[in-house]
């Protein structure tokens, strides 16, 4: 592996040396067509850094694009070449910053038109500006930037977004990207601060968009909003992006480079047939290759790599999730407590609309104890777990984690602080192998593991959940009970103080069931304070120390198991008055 | 899989197609001139494209070929024209790409240029460092005068905007003075280059003539309901309706101000007026509407040239305006080469710097590269789009005022 | 506040059918403005050439558009629902599809009737109602636009076929459980949807100035309105495209003309900040 990425390395400055001199060989057209070529390879492959691992497909970067170009073109003749690049970039970051801030909670189909809304918006704005303040919409660039000059800038800012690319995909950060695409709530869970990590890679992208747009805009040198802020750029990019393969970093590339070479052959033979045979090729191409160009050279998603060359530098940049940690205080007995509580809740209180789905709740969770949350459907146990885990906000009350307060804190933190979890309907991160779901466990819990350690952590947790041969297989392919399985091999990557299973053993058979439970039993003796929801009365009665019973959002007993099932309210709960 | 196979291919035909560049016979005779142009035949600029510039090449080419070619004293004979067009899809990069392809990879001895004020200044620079001459008529711009000194090679032919304004001015000047009408303008203009550079001269030059601007606002390009902007003109009682507009608003500006009875005494749109389906649109409700540029419909050249152009696009006409003047330009661009009498780009560009040529439009000659007494104002009297200004142009037609109320 | 509800009824006729297509049948379809553009020179040329009234034309180009649409569906798109996984696959497949889509559509249309702009005069009669005036034919295709509205409204609220299309737009693996053919459902949505912006284009082919490149125009403003509305939501859309025509026509009267288009997208923008599924939409993706 080591070899083979050193070779990549090789080739990589081989290939970049051997165009690097291609201006001088060639002029006119054929550089035309490389300054096309790079530029877009640059915009795919800035575009599929952030896009293509977390699946959010945007649609501004004739945004960035159209700001770099106006950057170039105020800036142009009044400072350094290099430096209007530099502010450039910095613009991009700071509109990047602002466009990631407000698209946080959008996702799917609204993300895309949102930033394609905002491009226009833009486009409109810069367009009013100009009429209104400067008086012309059209700018003039009339700096000394040469054919050659703006291919080598380019092609230096391709290398740049190679090796960026390279360096997130083995670095903490493009996992997180991967686990953010692959499932956002669960990426909360394992600890990735989602708002970080899309806000530093979609700007990073930004930054190599605007600047490609203020290297491009001299080549012009006359430009008005029309031409910078023009959406069929964000929509070929995409689409080069697409096609290509927008899960490999390499993947945008191939097919910059042939659809490039299309355009320009169909455009020079057939001018007046171009749209039609562009879209019937188009076509062919989506139906033959749906994977991309990248799915004919590889089969399935990309494999996490974790050490080798460029590790050191990747584990720096993984450093963007880490934060200076107070450690945390030492768990003390209350007074007259023989053992001191992990977790208290108290005045909880959660509604949806007019539905109060905990009321009022006070709970508490000792150290070391296997805690039954049970009670009917509906009666808001899973509610309160999410509240725990910090997936919902509550409407009010308070929650203390070791004595912290918690309620306010953002799944990430909840789960850096010590709390795992599981889900009711498992959620594994499906494109990625079992070993892969552990380390994003480990990768982002405080402290973090990473690099060979943390493939040699994640193993054996796979093996301890008894998934050792099937360790290299997507997650997506394993039965529903080894996906619980997983799930609860990531959680326990986290190293958790308190645990919580939503309905962990439902649905095993009576072997896999003694399995589960034993299992269970296991973690508590190794210290681990546990929450399970359970509708297994078996399960319930063999493993909790203490239940609580919840109806209606509201507690209504709580004592051993033996005793709170006994309770005429809690069987007329769950049974109705008939049974009682 | 068939993918693989079919997309090797793809990729094989491309390198082949990309390499077998076509083969170069520098020593022999050339056969025929080659013509080049990358020009709008998809995306948002088609619409300008294929009404002002590109019927007058086909016609020009068509004119050419038909009259036997463009004779060369050098060879003693005349040679045919040789087109390679390209379309620029209305993105600045590739009709860029499509200059260089022409220059340097078809090697064609001149190219035509895009249509747009934007893509003729984009165009400017490539033309220059290539030493082609550059035939800009569909750009108007102030800044002409400066393009044309730092390219020797480019032409301008429609007029700054500040002649255009300048123009219209003067007009409402003269009526002031009639005492036919007062002093308040509504104007409105549309947030693109040209209106913006017109609506900046207009508004310096109704300030010196001691013109009120009642109204005074700028539209988006795009927009499609003028009602509002409309009303507020209305409500300003101007005399003197002026909109610096693009063809689709232009429409719609005619149509909303028709609907809303907005009859003031003069009432001005600017591109699209001259356009033959706007009069196909409005029929003889338009009469007395003002547009820029214009046409001598009475001159025998026109006439002549209406006819060629209806056989050459199946039977649509040309616009009033620019579409004759980009036909001169290549007339222009043919006596040139035929004074000079063989492809040397460098004295064509000279000739047509001192020359002065005959063509559709009148007697061209270019001062400073540009050309300064073309139609500016226009109107349409009796289904005909009559150039009102420079008054002292041969078949300068008396405006037609007040402007009659619209039918219905 | 007439002319805005005039044009925001029109926002909400072009985008109608995309509701239908993206929030039933899944398909994001970028070609959708090309029809609208197909439909409205169609209707260009019916008139200007054989003399058809644009409200007859209506009932030639719908159906026309629908057998197309649903032949569309059923020949280019039907491989690709059944190869997608999931909806995100879907997603991304429809957009390339569609994308080559647009080219082809438009590229026949340019060969056909080339670049120029198509414009004509049909019932361009202005009427007084409520102190502002305004043309018939804005106002007709405004009727129409309400007409059709209610009628798809009751369509999908008090019929079998409408229970099955809202149920598949809820979600589609759940309906296919309670035994509707949701291939057939999302065929005919598609199609539907096919015949409504077929129906868009015929209506406002009578006041407004176009050419074939401009199709996009049309599509943007229809993914704006519907997004904005909520994904399948038709009330949405309808309130959507409302709340932006009136927007823009005060914008224009009040503020500043040069800012409409501008008001337009921020108010777009502003409601997806503080709804980030649109005004009526459910959970995302």
């Amino acid at each position: 592996m080591r070899a083979a990425t050193a070779a990549y390395g090789m080739f990589g400055l081989a290939l970049s040396a051997l165009l690097a001199v291609v201006p001088l060989l060639v002029s006119g057209y054929y550089l035309a067509l490389g300054i096309s070529v790079l530029s877009y390879t640059v915009l795919a492959t800035s575009w599929a850094l952030f896009s293509g691992p977390t699946r959010y497909i945007s649609l501004a970067t004739a945004a960035f694009f159209g700001i770099g170009a106006y950057t170039a073109a105020i800036l142009g003749e009044k400072l350094p070449w290099p430096l209007v690049l530099a502010v450039a970039a910095l613009i991009g970051i700071a509109v990047a910053l602002v466009v990631g801030l407000s698209t946080l909670r959008l996702s799917g189909i609204y993300f895309v038109i949102f930033t394609f809304g905002l491009t226009e918006l833009v486009r409109q704005l810069v367009t009013w500006y100009e009429v209104n303040i400067h008086g012309s919409v059209g700018r003039y660039i009339f700096v000394d930037v040469t054919q050659p000059v703006i291919y080598w800038y380019l092609l230096a800012l391709a290398a740049l977004v190679f090796l960026a690319g390279w360096l997130i995909g083995r670095s903490r950060l493009g996992l997180a990207l991967r686990v953010i695409g692959d499932d956002e709530g669960v990426a909360g869970h394992c600890g990735i601060d989602i708002t970080r990590a899309k806000l530093t890679v979609f700007s990073l992208s930004a930054v190599f968009m605007t600047v490609t747009g203020a290297i491009m805009a001299p080549r012009w040198t006359y430009i008005d909003p029309a031409i910078s802020f023009n959406a069929f750029t964000s929509f070929q990019t995409l689409i080069m992006a697409l096609f290509g393969g927008a899960t490999r970093l390499f993947g945008p590339l191939l097919g910059v480079v042939p659809l490039v070479v299309l355009f320009e052959l169909l455009g020079a033979h057939f001018p007046n047939y171009f749209s039609i045979l562009l879209g019937v090729v188009f076509m062919v191409i989506v139906y033959l290759l749906p994977q991309g160009v990248a799915g004919l050279f590889t089969r399935g998603p990309p494999r996490l790599r974790t050490v080798g060359i460029g590790a050191r530098l990747a584990e720096r940049i993984g450093r963007v999730f880490d934060r200076p940690q107070a450690s945390p205080p030492p768990v003390a007995a209350a007074d007259g407590e023989a053992v001191p509580e992990i977790l208290a809740t108290r005045g909880l209180r959660k509604a949806f609309g007019g539905l109060v789905a905990v009321d009022n709740l006070e709970l508490s969770v000792r150290k070391g104890e296997i805690l039954g949350l049970i009670g009917p459907n509906g009666s808001g146990k899973t509610t309160v777990l999410n509240l725990i885990s910090g997936a919902y906000r509550a409407d009010a009350g308070e929650i203390r984690f070791r004595g912290q307060r918690i309620e306010a804190l953002k799944p990430h933190r909840i789960a850096q602080l010590g709390v795992a979890r599981t889900f009711q309907l498992v959620r594994v991160l499906g494109s990625m192998t079992c070993v892969e779901n552990v380390i994003a466990g480990l990768a982002f819990r405080s402290p973090a593991v990473w690099g060979g350690r943390a493939e040699q952590m994640a193993r054996a947790l796979v093996d301890r959940v008894g998934l050792g041969a099937r360790a290299g297989m997507p997650a997506d392919e394993l039965t529903y009970v080894d996906q619980k399985r997983l799930e609860l091999a990531r959680a326990l990557a986290m190293q958790p103080e308190l645990l919580l299973l939503d309905e962990w053993l439902a649905g095993l058979n009576p072997a896999e069931l003694n399995d589960g439970i034993a299992l269970v039993r296991s973690l508590r003796n190794d210290g681990l304070s546990i929450v399970v929801v359970e509708h297994v009365m078996d399960a319930i009665r063999s493993l909790c120390d203490r239940c609580v019973v919840m109806n209606a959002g509201c507690k209504i007993a709580q004592g051993p198991p033996a005793v709170v099932l006994a309770d005429r309210e809690v069987v007329r709960a769950y049974l109705g008055d008939a049974d009682a | 899989m068939p993918g693989t196979l079919r997309n090797t291919l793809a990729v094989a035909a491309a390198i082949a197609a990309l390499g077998t560049a076509p083969a170069v016979f520098g020593q022999q005779a050339p056969t025929a001139i080659k013509i080049g142009w990358a020009i709008s035949k998809t995306g948002p600029y088609v619409g300008g494209a294929s009404i002002t510039t590109l019927p007058a090449y086909q016609v020009w080419v068509k004119d050419v070929n038909a009259a036997g070619g463009i004779m060369l004293k050098s060879l003693g004979k005349k040679l045919p024209v040789q087109v390679t067009e390209y379309d620029d899809r209305s993105n600045s990069d590739e009709m860029i790409k499509g200059i260089e392809r022409l220059a340097t990879q078809d090697k064609v001895d001149f190219i035509l240029p895009p249509w747009g004020t934007a893509f003729n200044l984009a165009a400017g620079p490539i033309l220059n460092r290539y030493g082609y001459p550059h035939l800009a008529v569909t750009a108007t711009t102030d800044r002409a005068p400066e393009l044309a000194k730092r390219w020797p090679n480019s032409f301008w032919f429609l007029g700054t905007s500040t002649q255009g304004a300048h123009a219209l001015v003067d007009v409402l000047t003269k009526l002031r003075t009639e005492g036919k009408i007062g002093s308040n303008i509504a104007l409105i203009s549309v947030a693109d280059q040209f209106g913006i550079e017109l609506a900046t001269a207009g508004r310096a030059a109704f300030k010196k003539a001691k013109f009120n601007l009642a109204y005074d606002k700028s539209y988006p390009l795009g927009l499609q309901d003028m009602q509002p902007i409309l009303t507020e003109a209305m409500r300003s009682n101007a005399d003197v309706f002026v909109a610096f507009s693009y063809p689709p608003d232009t429409f719609a500006i005619t149509a909303q101000a028709r609907l809303l009875n907005y009859n003031p005494k003069i009432f001005y749109t600017a591109v699209g007026t001259a356009f033959p389906v706007f009069k196909q649109k409005f029929g003889a409700s338009i009469e007395g509407q003002m547009g820029i540029g214009g046409i001598n419909p009475q001159s025998q050249e026109f006439k002549d040239y209406l006819k060629r152009h209806a056989e050459t696009t199946g039977g649509s006409e040309p616009d009033r305006w620019a579409n004759p003047v980009t036909y001169a330009s290549l007339q222009i661009l043919q006596q040139a080469i035929e004074r000079v009498g063989r492809i040397d780009r460098a004295a064509v560009i000279k000739e047509i710097q001192t020359g002065s040529f005959d063509t559709i439009v009148g007697k061209v000659k270019l001062q400073n590269n540009l050309r300064v007494d073309g139609w500016q104002v226009g109107q349409w009297q009796g289904g005909e789009y009559y150039g009102l200004y420079p008054e002292n142009l041969p078949g300068a037609h008396k405006i037609l005022f007040p402007k009659p109320a619209w039918t219905k | 506040m007439l002319p805005g509800l005039i044009l925001g009824g029109m926002y909400a006729l072009v985008a109608m059918g995309l509701t239908l297509q993206y929030g039933v049948a899944r398909i994001m379809n970028l070609s959708y403005g090309e029809f609208l553009v197909a439909a409205a020179l169609a209707t260009f040329f019916l008139y200007t050439g054989l003399g058809v009234s644009p409200l007859l034309g209506l009932l030639i180009a719908v159906p026309a558009a629908y057998v197309l649409n649903w032949a569309i569906y059923q020949l280019l798109l039907v491989p690709l629902v059944r190869r997608a996984k999931n909806r995100d696959m879907l997603e991304v497949d429809s957009i390339l599809a569609t994308f080559g889509m647009l080219f082809v559509v438009q590229g026949l249309a340019h060969v056909l009737v080339g670049g120029q702009y198509y414009s004509y005069s049909y019932l361009s009669i202005p009427l007084s109602i409520l102190g502002s005036t305004v043309a018939l034919n804005r106002l007709i295709a405004l009727l129409f636009a309400a007409l059709i509205g209610l009628a798809l409204y009751f369509a999908l609220t008090r019929t079998r076929a409408g229970m099955a299309i809202r149920a598949v737009a809820v979600d589609p693996v759940s309906a296919g459980l309670v035994a509707i053919d949701v291939r057939r459902a999302s065929a005919f949505a598609f199609a539907l949807g096919g015949a409504l912006v077929a129906a868009a284009g015929v209506l406002v082919s009578v006041f407004l100035t176009l050419n074939a490149s401009m199709g996009v125009v049309f599509t943007t403003k229809a993914l704006i309105v519907v997004i904005m509305g909520g994904v399948g939501n038709l009330l949405g859309a309808l309130l959507a495209g409302l709340v932006l025509g009136l927007a823009e026509t005060a914008v224009a009267r009040l503020i500043d003309p040069g800012l409409t288009l501008a008001a337009n997208f921020a108010l777009f923008l502003i409601v997806l900040l503080w709804r980030p599924t649109g005004l009526f939409g459910g959970a995302a993706r």
